[in-house]
């Protein structure tokens, strides 16, 4: 059975830690990036399958890395999903162009909530 | 003030006077650490962790709490500063910051990171309230913390200006730079109205707006450079004259 790639770009380390726990612990390979300079040079390394994306990041948002992923051909279709404390703020719709498919709540949701978003965009 | 060859320097425009804008920005500052520390309750309450996962997590939450009630806590302060009377008198900044980097040494080696205080050959008096200056050193270092690479040295650094009559007290972190768009926005906002610093794009700059109204009960002024890689923020304050009667 494949083991599939997930990518989290998320700058609070601790937080980005317990995902990652999350992660494997359901049979993923999970691998952080702290901010979008990052995730580019990752994402070109390990091909994710799929992307843990926070909209608050150091360095530039979450918004210039959809663009930039947007900009080419193979980046273009990894699921996105945007995990953050903005997700009241967010309209999946409005960012479905951009490849986000699930927005998870970073107040409200579960442990394994992220597992369950990543199951679904596989 | 001048700019070094490679960096950009901007004071921080002046105190923000909407109540309501404040009360969101805390708003907002305190969801990071809550988020976090449910989260990490949650996996503990669900179990299946080894003694050493469950002890590192404990700690997590520990430190989280604190920072976010270092913030609570600076938000009440900075409340107050108009009622209170805050006692100014000379004071030795590197025994101040000593005891800043003492504090905070375990909150950065968990996150796998130092601080330090860099060394200065003769001693410097300024003019300040311990209370306030300490809150603003560990503002910014919090603040340094969170932008620092891994693995990387936040410096406490002190300096002095104008010959000698301004005290600098700089926090730098060795971190992802500002972009020239997102520096032109901020400097753009600085000139236009006056602003919390946003330096830091998922900032609400609430933090430096704490810091800067107690600088501004000092007499002081907070400011940031941007560096090629990363950032000083710093407190300018009065230097104390008792050393030059001695």
């Amino acid at each position: 059975m494949k083991k599939y790639s997930v990518l989290i770009v998320e700058d609070d380390a601790w937080l980005a830690e317990q995902q990652v726990r999350v992660l494997t612990k359901a049979g993923y390979k999970a691998t952080i990036s702290p901010h979008p300079i990052a995730a580019i040079k990752a994402i070109d390394t390990i091909h994710p399958d799929a992307i843990v994306l926070d909209v608050l990041l150091t360095g530039s948002t979450a918004f210039a890395l959809l663009h930039e992923l947007q900009s080419y051909g193979d980046t273009g279709s990894i699921p996105v999903i945007l995990c953050t404390n903005l997700a009241g703020e967010l309209s999946l719709d409005d960012l479905a162009p951009y490849g986000v498919r699930r927005i998870l709540d970073k107040t409200t949701m579960l442990p394994d909530d992220v597992v369950a978003a990543v199951r679904s965009v596989l | 003030m001048s700019a070094k060859r490679g960096t950009h320097e901007q004071p921080y425009g002046g105190p923000l006077s909407d109540g309501l804008s404040s009360l969101v920005a805390a708003a907002h500052e305190l969801k990071a650490p809550l988020a976090l520390v449910r989260q990490l309750s949650l996996t503990l309450e669900a179990g299946e962790l080894s003694p050493d996962e469950k002890q590192r997590m404990l700690r997590q939450i520990s430190l989280t709490s604190e920072r976010a009630l270092r913030l609570t806590s600076d938000l009440t302060r900075s409340a107050r500063l108009e009622d209170a009377m805050f006692a100014l008198e000379p004071i030795n900044p590197h025994q101040l910051c000593e005891d800043i980097v003492h504090e905070l040494t375990p909150l950065f080696v968990a996150h796998g990171r130092n601080v330090r205080l860099m060394p200065r050959k003769h001693p410097l008096l300024l003019v300040a309230n311990r209370d306030l200056l300490r809150r603003i050193i560990m503002n910014f270092s919090d603040n340094a913390l969170h932008y620092a690479n891994d693995d990387s040295v936040v410096e406490i650094q002190i300096r002095a200006l104008n010959a000698g009559q301004i005290i600098r007290l700089g926090v730098r972190d060795y971190g992802p730079a500002l972009s020239t768009d997102m520096w032109k926005t901020l400097q753009t906002k600085l000139v236009v109205a006056p602003q919390p610093v946003h330096a830091r794009p998922q900032s609400s700059g609430l933090g430096l707006y704490i810091a800067s109204q107690f600088a501004d009960a000092m007499n002081g002024t907070i400011g940031v450079i941007r560096h090629h890689d990363g950032a000083t923020f710093y407190v300018d304050l009065h230097a104390s004259r008792q050393l030059s009667w001695l």
